[in-house]
């Protein structure tokens, strides 16, 4: 299941990267979010985390700030099987 | 020969920005070069504050030309409309800033330098290396500059860089001190992995902080001293909160606190400061009464909690935005039927405005959507809806409006 968290969040990722005109280098578990290969912002990783709420209705961070820094340890905080519903 | 510095700078200071190193000598060649031209200025100097050592040398100018200094935020646009832009003469050394954005045109706040310099902090640590997470031109980013000024410490910069290229910067520099907005650290802890700097100093301020953050920060920098500072463009520094708790004492509606007089008006704060700024540039002076910040505050306990804007503005990344002006915006683009802009929260910058919309009869979504891109481009980006969404109709509240409340 964390397989499909990889894939949703490097496809939502690649969408944000499309939209300034940037192209998203390989995405995999290890990839740093910030002071990485990137080409994001704040602004952009805090529009991944809504639409990523939007895809899958959860928000893990509805208690607080869990500290994540690469695409694998986001993907871990999401549970499920497929995405439902579409951005 | 260099001229000693004026009193609110010590002589050991150095900016380090970037690649390039400045001591006091190198400001004062750079004042002396400015206080020609100011010296000839009509009303008021202006500079782009868009470097730490440009703005100091321009204080130190303005300060001996005894003009006003106009430092413009390197985000204005050329030409753009400035509120109030008939700034009348007002003679002698006093400091214009840009209000931080929103999606109206900017205004500009005159300060008293001596007020401006009211709060400083920590002036008495000249081993201090702090780093310069604000605009320069901002009223935050001027704190943090006057006081690494005051205290001959350390200042790095590294104008125009990413949070990740500042958190690089923090470790490369041994920082010690470092004032940011929740949404900064929030974004610097990311960025910082298991690495970094030994922070002495840990200051929030600019947004809302919560509780979560406060414990990280706590925990991530343990022998760090830990506040957060609520202050505004318009009102001046106010208090610091050094409790590590979210909101601030509720006692402090009933004594004011360092001077500042704090109460509540249909759950609104008010303030009295005696540093609040002069007035804005061609109104009214604002510094003798009670002055409403537009916060709402909610007394829970012995606590006192902000919970949100009046005016229904949010907080984005430190940057206040109004998703009803963003919302009439897009309510005129071509092939845009209806639409609804909300706040979605998220764990990184507070909120990002999201919008639904309805398209046109007969409207292509990809020509919807590039409309949209191309009407958005010119606000600040803190005020573009981020995640849009198509949709067939705007869901309406049981009273026949639309429904702003956030999606989270």
């Amino acid at each position: 299941m964390t397989e499909t968290m990889l894939a949703l969040i490097a496809e939502e990722l690649a969408r944000i990267a499309a939209d300034k005109g940037e192209t998203l280098p390989p995405v995999g578990p290890d990839t740093r979010f910030l002071g990485g290969d990137l080409p994001i912002d704040s602004l952009d990783l805090a529009t991944l985390l809504v639409v990523l709420e939007q895809r899958t209705g959860q928000d893990p961070f509805r208690a607080g700030f869990i500290q994540f820094t690469t695409v694998g340890e986001l993907a871990a905080l999401y549970r499920l099987d497929a995405p439902t519903g579409a951005a | 020969m260099t001229e000693p510095p004026p009193p609110w700078i010590d002589p050991s200071v150095r900016l380090i920005e970037g690649d390039a190193h400045f001591g006091w000598p190198d400001i004062a060649r750079m004042a002396d070069a400015l206080e020609a031209t100011f010296r000839n200025a009509a009303e008021m100097a202006t500079v782009r504050g868009d470097r730490a050592s440009t703005v100091v040398a321009a204080l130190v100018a303005a300060e001996r030309a005894k003009v006003p200094l106009f430092l413009k935020r390197h985000g204005s646009k050329p030409g753009a409309p400035v509120a109030e832009d008939a700034t009348p003469a007002s003679p002698g050394f006093s400091v214009l800033l840009e209000t931080s954005g929103t999606t109206g045109a900017p205004k500009r706040a005159r300060h008293g330098f001596d007020r401006l310099r009211g709060r400083l902090r920590g002036t008495a640590d000249p081993h201090a290396r702090w780093l310069l997470t604000f605009d320069p031109a901002s009223f935050a980013g001027l704190q943090v500059i006057l006081t690494a000024l005051a205290s001959g410490a350390t200042l790095v910069s590294t104008p125009g860089a990413s949070t990740a290229e500042l958190a690089g910067a923090a470790v490369r520099h041994a920082v010690t001190h470092i004032s940011a907005t929740p949404s900064f650290w929030r974004a610097f802890l990311m960025a910082l992995g298991t690495s970094g700097p030994a922070l002495a100093a840990v200051t929030l301020g600019g947004e809302a902080v919560d509780q979560p953050l406060l414990d990280r920060l706590a925990a991530r920098f343990p022998n760090a001293t830990l506040r957060h500072i609520y202050a505004s463009t318009e009102a001046g520094a106010l208090f610091a909160v050094t409790d590590g708790r979210v909101g601030f004492p509720a006692s402090w509606l009933d004594t004011g606190v360092d001077g500042v007089g704090l109460r509540l008006s249909d759950g609104v704060l008010e303030v009295r400061s005696p540093r609040a700024m002069l007035g804005y540039a061609g109104g009214n002076s604002a510094d003798s009464d009670w002055f409403s910040t537009g916060d709402v505050v909610e007394v829970r306990g012995d606590r006192a909690l902000f919970a949100g804007r009046l005016d229904g503005r949010v907080n984005v990344g430190g940057v206040k935005v109004s998703p009803e002006a963003v919302e009439q915006l897009l309510l005129g683009v071509p092939g845009v039927q209806d639409a609804l802009v909300r706040a979605a929260a998220n764990p990184i910058t507070g909120h990002i405005l999201t919008a639904t919309v309805v398209p046109a009869p007969g409207a292509l979504e990809a020509d919807v959507r590039a409309a949209i891109r191309e009407a958005v481009a010119d606000l600040p980006p803190a005020a573009r809806p981020r995640a849009i969404t198509l949709a067939d109709h705007i869901p309406l509240g049981s009273a026949g409006k639309k429904k702003r409340e956030g999606a989270a």
